[in-house]
C-alpha cells in the first residue's frame, strides 16, 4: 500500500522539491504552507510521516510537532524536521517536542530518501 | 526677540528634516531588499519551471533510449550498441545532475530567510532609533546617550544573533535521528 508523507513548508519551492523527490519515489504526498496547515491536513488525513519545516507563520514546526504529539494517532508516527536551523539548542527544543530526527537544508534526494525508508512503518 | 524665536524653530526643522532623511533610509534599505527577495523569488519559480521540463524531457530520452534498446539488440549491430551504451550513459548522467540541481534549487528558501532575517533586523534598528530620538532628556545628557546607544546596539546584536540560516555553501546539510 502507497504510503502517505504530509510535507509542510511555507516555501513553495521547497515543498515543490520535496514532492518531486517524494512522488518519484512512489509516496503520495499532502502539502501544507505552514504549521496551522498541516495541523488541518494532519486531522483531515491519516499520513505516515509528517516531514516538517521550523520557520514557518501562523504556526511554527516546533508548535505543529507539539500539537501533532498531543494527538493520539500522531502519537507514534514518525516527524522530521527539515530545516535551515542546525543550531544545537533549537535541535534539542525538537527533540523534546517529539521529533523523530533532523534535517537541515539544502536536503539531498537520496539521502532524504534513505532516512525516510528507515524511520517510515 | 525675533531672532530667538527664529533660532529655536531652526533646531526643530533641522531635525524634522533630519527624521524624514533617516526614515527614508531606512525605508530605502527595506525597498531593496524586498526588491531582491522578489528577484530571487522570480527566478526561483522560473528555475523550478525549466527543472521541470528538462526533467520531462529526461524521461522521455530515457524511454526512447529503452525503446532504441529493444529494437537494437536482436539485430547486433555493434556500431548501433556502441551508440545505445553512450546514450544510456547520458541518460545516467543527465538524471544525476537533476538531482544535484533539486539540493541547490533550495537556495531561494536559505536566501529568503536571510533576507527576512535582516529586514526584521533593520525594523529594530529603526524603531529603537526613532524611540532614542524621542527621549528628549537624553541630549542634556550625554551619559545618557552613551547608555541608550548601547541599548540600541545591545538590541540589534541580540536579534542578528536569532540568525535562521548559517550555511555558507549548498552542500547537503546534516542528518540526524533521534
Amino acid at each position: 500500500m502507497t504510503k502517505t508523507i504530509l510535507a509542510v513548508d511555507d516555501s513553495a519551492s521547497i515543498r515543490q522539491m520535496v514532492t518531486f523527490t517524494l512522488k518519484g519515489a512512489g509516496y503520495d504526498v499532502i502539502e501544507a504552507v505552514d504549521g496551522q496547515d498541516g495541523l488541518n491536513k494532519a486531522n483531515q488525513h491519516q499520513v505516515d510521516l509528517v516531514l516538517t519545516d521550523i520557520n514557518m507563520p501562523r504556526m511554527d514546526g516546533l508548535q505543529l510537532l507539539t500539537s501533532l504529539r498531543e494527538l493520539t494517532s500522531y502519537k507514534l508516527i514518525p516527524i522530521l524536521v527539515l530545516t535551515t536551523e542546525s543550531d544545537s539548542d533549537m535541535k534539542a527544543k525538537g527533540r523534546a517536542a517529539g521529533a523523530t530526527g533532523w534535517l537541515v537544508k539544502p536536503f539531498n534526494p537520496k539521502s532524504l530518501l534513505e532516512v525516510i525508508s528507515k524511520v517510515i512503518k | 526677540m525675533k531672532r530667538e524665536t527664529e533660532s529655536e524653530t531652526l533646531p526643530d526643522n533641522t531635525e524634522a528634516t533630519c527624521n524624514v532623511i533617516v526614515d527614508e533610509y531606512f525605508t530605502g534599505i527595506k525597498g531593496e531588499l524586498g526588491q531582491a527577495e522578489r528577484l530571487v523569488n522570480d527566478a526561483v519559480n522560473n528555475l523550478v519551471v525549466n527543472f521541470k521540463y528538462i526533467n520531462e524531457l529526461s524521461k522521455e530520452h530515457h524511454d526512447m533510449v529503452l525503446a532504441i534498446e529493444k529494437m537494437i539488440i536482436p539485430t547486433d549491430n555493434e556500431a548501433a550498441l556502441e551508440l545505445l551504451s553512450r546514450q544510456i550513459k547520458t541518460a545516467e548522467k543527465i538524471e544525476q545532475e537533476l538531482e544535484l540541481t533539486i539540493t541547490s534549487l533550495q537556495f531561494g528558501d536559505l536566501v529568503t530567510q536571510l533576507l527576512v532575517h535582516t529586514t526584521r533586523q533593520i525594523d529594530t534598528l529603526h524603531v529603537t532609533l526613532q524611540q532614542l530620538d524621542k527621549e528628549r532628556s537624553c541630549r542634556e545628557n550625554p551619559g545618557e546617550i552613551q547608555n541608550n546607544l548601547s541599548t540600541v546596539v545591545s538590541t540589534v546584536r541580540t536579534e542578528s544573533k536569532k540568525k535562521p540560516v548559517v550555511q555558507q555553501g549548498m552542500h547537503m546539510g546534516d542528518i540526524e535521528l533521534f
